[in-house]
């Protein structure tokens, strides 16, 4: 029996071994065998011969495959590339892969333990050859030189030189069953990568109960049609040449201004499923679908949106309470449930991952409702509308580092968020901890926009829209800073009061505030229970408070630690001391609210230079560091994308000290302000004070290339205000 | 390999659901003696309140080898509001973990999951170190948990020393040591000196053995500093020196004496085919047109630097076994062994006496008066010609011929010689060898500072510098060099950069460059108000709040001239104050003088011993104290 046992294994093992290297052989084939278009191809052009390394030719595959319910996802890619400096033999010198392999199976028989030392291919394949200078070809057996560690498969490449040409495919092959519509990973990427590329050809075979969505953006060329032999078989590529490398950069959106392609390939396997996939499918397998109209828009979403959502809760809030408008209805009905539905179980998540609790979310009742994506947010939100007959459209839209809205492909790229048609219209998103009406992604602001409507019950109308976009004003950042000398002009003490609103406050929020910083606030504004109160147990309930209140202790030391060296990090200052951190308002309940904490430190030997009886005091670089561009910055050809207007607005507080006077505020006082934003600065001495105040502006959210000479006018002269200085003149 | 620092994944907040029960809750003596501990070591949250090693040997008579057994059993204690800690222990091919247990302070059980993975290095490929770990929360202060973890080393040679430090502060720590008298094992005391280490022995003449059992209180956590000596440098430990075992009156020797030591990695080499068919070819396209044998042997040594990639693979005895040279040649890779293996089996290839040769680097405190596998950490090629002994370290990159790293100067080198072995001391070098002297030349054109600068590295300072620019990509070569020049301050223009062959690691560099500075001149009234120093170095190196000497990557010397042309119409009102001091560790002054109409401002910075001792830091921050002044303080010129 035992032997039979042992017999059946090494069937099996010898015949997966058998079939699989046939596999490997056969894709091996298919990358370098007789049809390889670049076997040959060793050259580069003169223009890239200084580059670290040059993609001779990039081949991605993609081939989707079905047998009934079974389907067979292949993907493939190889580069074929000269190395021309030791940091790209560096690059490619190691290689690490998961899944590989598995791992050798140890079996034990009786009375001989048996390790089968078969490294057992997984679906996937790599293959890596050199190409030496003078034509030599040495492909690397992965199989032998390879490690295996923890399931990873890492490899050093033997023999690679500079001048060698490092020629590799990375195979997968993937299966799965699937009755219902299955979308693919969408991919939506640049021609170009971090090496020029000579040749790429990117290539689909797809058969039917396949769909594709295709297009290409900027200038990259057409996917082509190839004709096959079968009617249900269809094959596709697209091919381009002389590709220049990826360059990023500050406030640059690739996928906008460089030649790219998006695509997502979605599985259906008939018509029921095909109307059920969330996807903008081609009407046909055979159709590749390049854009989406507003009519498919509504024809995907109607029924999707339906208001829908159990609101006793948020009619129980309501019950006692008017309001003097919609509108005050609606943004008070957005902060609940953000608390309703978030904040009251922050507490409980942070109990649960801190292991004070298992599981306790029970303590909310039996079945407490939870918001997990924008989709449950709109049907929710808009079945509190319906039942308070309030109008509303709900807005589809799209990122603009993604392209306009006139693009759409992709499915998974809509953003959706609600449109409110109070007398002033408001919008609201799906929430955070921190979200406040009329705040929506600011990458959305400013967009073409589908508005979708319901004429009675169902929605029915679609038109076109745009975002409203926020200003400089709006998203403001502030600061007022006080800065004192002491006598021995040693040490400085600085405090700053600092206020944010609009956008510019959303990521200070969550780096500033501990979760008790925001919910007792919600629990009071809204008279809800603390996770604590909750708790009936007497025993319990003081259980976890000891626990709760030990890990806040800790998270809020952890806090002063990391916002201490922030704070040294943006004054450029080491070791100070005396440093205070407090939240004065958390501004939570509107975009235009401040949020304002203040902060204080001392510091030794810094901002002050001893100029014999003098001193020069460095008083610009307390508007800290500014945006300070290089030669090659400045000669900058992509258009300007950034995430919003934004303010920086600073007021310096300087007590001169005693028995000196201020020379050299002139320096302190500058203008520029053009139509893309400004730096305006301004100095006074008021009594024994100096009051500096600065403005720096970023009026747009998008500026066209042509505009960069004037932006670079404001950023010259707001990081030049860092270098001046004010002399204190011993009287 | 240095292990004791250890990254995985750090997660704030892990769960472990073990609090639920009074009996673990800390009582308020619990709590008490976390505040009392938190004053002591306000830098740690957590601490070992007993740590006790427990060591024992076994024969293992079918291998021949000893085993040695550590029990670590250790009782911690939470000293902040809550804390989350990771709990390691590493085990590799010569050693097993067979217990790893966490208590909770009833001795019951915690369910905290122990968790197993391969540790990764960044300076290894592959290795076969693998780590047991438990994350564990302590959600209250003078909360407690115990735990136990007993490994196997199944060869002696392998378990080396043992520390009374730990990642957490520990109030007591015993280390026991049970030597059975079939054993002769030397327990070598290590910086024990200023410890109050209690020593006792007792013998059982029952089981044959003898206890030693060391015991210290109130030890601090191994230091989070940077740039440190190696820790057998800073930390008491014991060195442990398994000399021989005997049984039935048959003595076997382990390592009784360094020639052990070398026999047993003479041994290893030994097993080495040698096959140099593959490196024929390569060895004659090098020498066969070089002019002598110098030109021969500079062919070999630098084709190794500059193409064999460092990449270990540190699984089982290749940790102390060297690659075949022939593998290293057609790999093009290889770790220090592979590399010195290759460079010597070139040379011998060439005609030439070569020899593989053992060492540790600076990191370690020992020479090979201590016969012990923790000895050394790197194997480079020794040259035999004229009389004389070359060191050739295939892993350092751009190393003339005849040079050498600082991690290798002044280090003991134990290197073959047939059965026999030589022990020789790699040469040191001063600090004036490393020398970078800077010189700018500038003059006032308006609020700009103009001229010219040369900047000449030596020694190490230009290896480092030359290596840096080789291994960046060809696109990024320029724009570096100018960074590097101007600080990445862009008010500093550089143009007509100019330099030697940064591809010859022979030749000093010099780099030579004009530049124009912006915002270093104020003007206020009839005043000129002039920072001359744009490098301003040392100028936060205060050594404040550290235990340990601080150790640079090799000496240094640093000479600065600047002169400046002073406008007509101009007078000198105020310059900086000379400052000097000088010591067995470093020379240092900065002056500045007045000549007719040109200001020098000098700066002399030698650190003689690539080191600044704790005894040095008073005296050392007293001086950068005020050379922080001298950088603070303008050079004033009034309008006549």
């Amino acid at each position: 029996m035992k032997i039979r046992i042992l017999l059946t294994l090494f069937l099996v093992f010898s015949l997966t071994s058998i079939g699989q290297t046939k596999q490997e052989l056969k894709v091996k084939d298919f990358f370098w065998g007789e049809n390889d278009t670049h076997k040959n191809a060793n050259e580069i052009p003169d223009k890239w011969k200084n580059e670290s390394a040059v993609i001779i030719y990039k081949n991605e595959n993609y081939d989707f495959h079905k047998f009934g319910k079974s389907v067979t996802y292949i993907t493939s890619t190889r580069k074929r590339i000269k190395l021309l400096d030791k940091s790209a033999v560096k690059e490619f010198s190691e290689f690490s892969f998961s899944d590989l392999f598995k791992e050798p199976s140890k079996v034990i028989v009786f009375p001989i333990p048996v390790v089968f030392k078969v490294k057992q291919h997984t679906g996937s394949f790599v293959g890596i050859k050199i190409i030496k200078p003078n034509g030599n070809e040495i492909e690397i057996d992965v199989k032998k030189e390879s490690v295996q560690v923890d399931g990873k498969t890492n490899i050093a490449i033997s023999n690679l030189e500079v001048g060698d040409i490092i020629d590799y495919y990375i195979y997968k092959e993937d299966s799965f069953k699937s009755t219902y519509a299955f979308g693919f990973d969408p991919v939506e990427t640049t021609l170009s990568e971090d090496y020029p590329i000579i040749d790429f050809k990117l290539f689909f075979e797809t058969e039917n109960d396949f769909f594709i969505n295709f297009n290409s953006y900027n200038g990259a060329p057409e996917l082509k049609n190839i004709p096959t032999e079968k009617k249900s078989f269809r094959r596709y590529s697209l091919e381009a040449s002389n590709i220049d490398k990826y360059i990023s950069n500050r406030w640059f959106y690739p996928l906008l201004d460089l030649p790219s392609y998006k695509f997502q390939v979605y599985f259906a396997r008939s018509g029921k499923f095909e109307d059920r996939a969330l996807a903008f499918l081609p009407e046909k397998e055979n159709i590749i679908k390049k854009s989406v109209t507003k009519e498919e828009v509504l024809d995907l979403y109607d029924k999707r949106f339906k208001p829908d959502g159990d609101i006793g809760d948020i009619k129980d809030f309501f019950k006692d309470k008017t309001f003097k408008n919609n509108n005050e209805k609606v943004t008070s009905a957005y902060y609940y449930m953000r608390h309703y539905y978030l904040t009251r179980f922050i507490e409980a998540i942070v109990i649960d991952d801190a292991g004070i609790r298992y599981n306790p979310y029970t303590y909310y009742g039996s079945n407490p409702v939870f918001i997990r994506n924008q989709k449950q947010f709109i049907r929710h939100f808009t079945e509190f509308l319906k039942r308070e007959k309030i109008g509303f459209e709900i807005v589809v839209a799209k990122k603009r580092f993604d392209g306009s809205i006139s693009d759409l492909l992709i499915e998974k790229n809509v953003n959706v968020l609600l449109k409110v048609n109070t007398k002033t219209p408001i919008y609201v998103e799906y929430f955070g901890p921190h979200t406040s009406v009329n705040q929506f992604s600011p990458i959305l602001e400013g967009t073409d926009v589908y508005l979708m409507s319901a004429s009675k019950n169902k929605i029915d109308e679609i038109k076109k829209g745009k975002l409203p976009i926020s200003s400089q004003a709006q998203n403001e950042s502030k600061r007022n800073i006080t800065l004192k000398i002491n006598d021995a002009f040693s040490e400085v003490s600085i405090s700053t009061v600092n206020s944010f609103k609009g956008h510019q406050k959303e990521d200070k929020l969550s780096e500033r505030l501990l979760f008790t910083d925001y919910v007792n606030e919600d629990y009071k504004k809204f008279g809800t229970k603390s996770f604590i109160n909750h708790v009936k147990r007497k025993k319990d309930k003081a259980k976890y408070k000891k626990a709760l209140d030990a890990l806040i202790e800790k998270l809020k030391i952890k806090r002063e630690e990391r916002l201490k060296k922030n704070i040294e990090s943006e004054f450029k200052v080491n070791d100070i001391e005396d440093y205070t951190f407090e939240i004065k308002e958390t501004g939570r309940y509107g975009l235009d609210s401040y949020l304002t904490y203040t902060e204080s430190f001392k510091a030794k030997n810094t901002f002050i230079k001893k100029a014999g009886p003098n001193y020069i005091v460095e008083i610009g670089k307390l508007i800290t560091a500014q945006i300070d561009l290089t030669d090659k910055e400045r000669s900058r050809t992509e258009n300007i994308h950034m995430n919003y207007p934004r303010s920086y607005n600073n007021k310096i507080i300087f007590n001169i000290p005693d028995g000196y006077s201020v020379l050299g505020i002139d320096k302190l006082n500058k203008s520029i302000n053009n139509k893309t934003g400004a730096f305006i600065s301004s100095a006074k001495i008021e009594e024994n004070t100096l009051i500096v105040k600065t403005s720096k502006q970023y009026k747009n959210n998008y500026e066209p290339n042509s505009n960069w000479h004037l932006m670079v006018e404001f950023l010259d002269a707001a990081n030049q205000f860092t270098n001046e200085k004010i002399l204190l003149k011993k009287k | 390999m240095h292990k004791t620092v250890f990254f995985l994944t750090l997660i704030t907040l892990f769960s472990n659901y073990s609090f639920s029960q009074k009996k673990i809750e800390p009582s308020s003596e619990d709590k008490y003696t976390a505040k009392a501990l938190k004053e002591k070591y306000p830098d740690d949250s957590v601490v070992l309140l007993k740590s006790e090693d427990y060591i024992t040997f076994d024969f293992n008579k079918k291998e021949d080898k000893v085993a040695v057994n550590q029990e670590s059993t250790e009782s911690m204690i939470n000293i902040d509001s809550r804390s989350n800690i990771q709990k390691y222990c590493f085990y590799d091919g010569q050693s097993i973990i067979d217990k790893f247990e966490i208590k909770n302070k009833n001795n019951k059980k915690a369910s905290i999951y122990v968790k197993d993975e391969a540790y990764t290095s960044e300076d290894l490929f592959h290795n076969d170190t693998r780590v047991k770990y438990a994350n564990i929360s302590f959600p209250l202060l003078g909360y407690k948990f115990k735990t136990y973890i007993s490994k196997e080393y199944h060869d002696i040679k392998y378990f080396t020393k043992l520390y009374f430090n730990d990642d957490y502060p520990v109030v007591k720590k015993i280390i026991k040591i049970e030597v059975p008298n079939w054993l002769e094992l030397e327990l070598r005391e290590i910086n024990f000196e200023g410890y109050s280490i209690k020593k006792n022995i007792t013998k059982d003449p029952k089981k044959g053995s003898k206890t030693y059992i060391f015991t210290l209180e109130n030890i601090p956590s191994f230091y989070k500093e940077n740039s440190t000596p190696g820790p057998t440098y800073i930390y008491p430990h014991i060195l442990v020196l398994a000399k021989s075992h005997t049984f039935n009156e048959e003595k076997k020797h382990i390592f009784n004496s360094t020639q052990d030591l070398y026999d047993w990695y003479k041994s290893l080499v030994n097993t080495l085919e040698n096959d140099n068919t593959s490196i024929k070819d390569k060895v004659k396209s090098l020498t066969e047109n070089a002019k002598n044998d110098e030109e021969k042997i500079k062919n070999i040594y630098y084709w190794v630097q500059d193409n064999i990639r460092y990449i270990a693979f540190e699984d089982g005895i290749a940790g102390f076994k060297p690659d075949e040279a022939s593998n290293v040649f057609n790999k093009k890779y290889g770790d220090c062994k592979g590399m010195a293996n290759l460079t010597k089996q070139m040379l011998i290839e060439a005609g030439f006496d070569a020899r593989l040769t053992w060492l540790g680097t600076k990191r370690i405190a020992y020479d090979y008066s201590t016969p012990n596998l923790s000895v050394d950490n790197h194997m480079i090629c020794s040259l035999f010609k004229d009389g004389k002994i070359f060191f050739l370290d295939g892993t350092e990159k751009f190393n003339a011929y005849g040079e050498y790293a600082d991690r290798i100067q002044g280090k003991q080198v134990l290197i073959e010689n047939g059965d026999d072995f030589i022990l020789k001391t790699v040469p040191e070098v001063t600090a004036n060898f490393n020398k970078e002297i800077f010189s700018y030349n500038l003059s006032l054109n308006n609020d700009t500072l103009e001229g010219t600068v040369s900047k000449n590295f030596n020694g190490e300072s230009r290896t480092g510098l030359l290596y840096s620019f080789d291994t960046l990509k060809n696109d990024k070569k320029e724009e570096f060099l100018e960074y590097y020049l101007n600080n990445g301050n862009t008010n500093i223009k550089i143009s007509d950069i100019e330099t030697t062959d940064l591809l010859n690691r022979e030749l000093n560099l010099n780099i030579s460059y004009n530049i124009s500075v912006k915002n270093a001149v104020s003007s206020f009234d009839d005043d000129i108000y002039i920072d001359i120093d744009f490098d301003k170095e040392l100028e936060n190196f205060q050594l404040e709040k550290r235990n340990t000497d601080y150790v640079f990557s090799f000496k240094r010397s640093l000479e600065t001239t600047t002169s400046l042309k002073i406008p007509p119409g101009y007078s000198i009102t105020q310059i900086p104050k000379d400052i000097s001091i000088s010591s067995k560790n470093y020379d240092m002054y900065v002056t500045v003088t007045k000549t007719n109409n040109v200001i020098t401002y000098k700066k002399s910075f030698k650190i003689k011993n690539a080191k600044i001792e704790t005894s040095d830091f008073k005296e050392w921050n007293e001086f950068i104290s005020k050379l922080k002044s001298v950088y603070n303080e303008q050079i004033v010129l009034t309008k006549q």
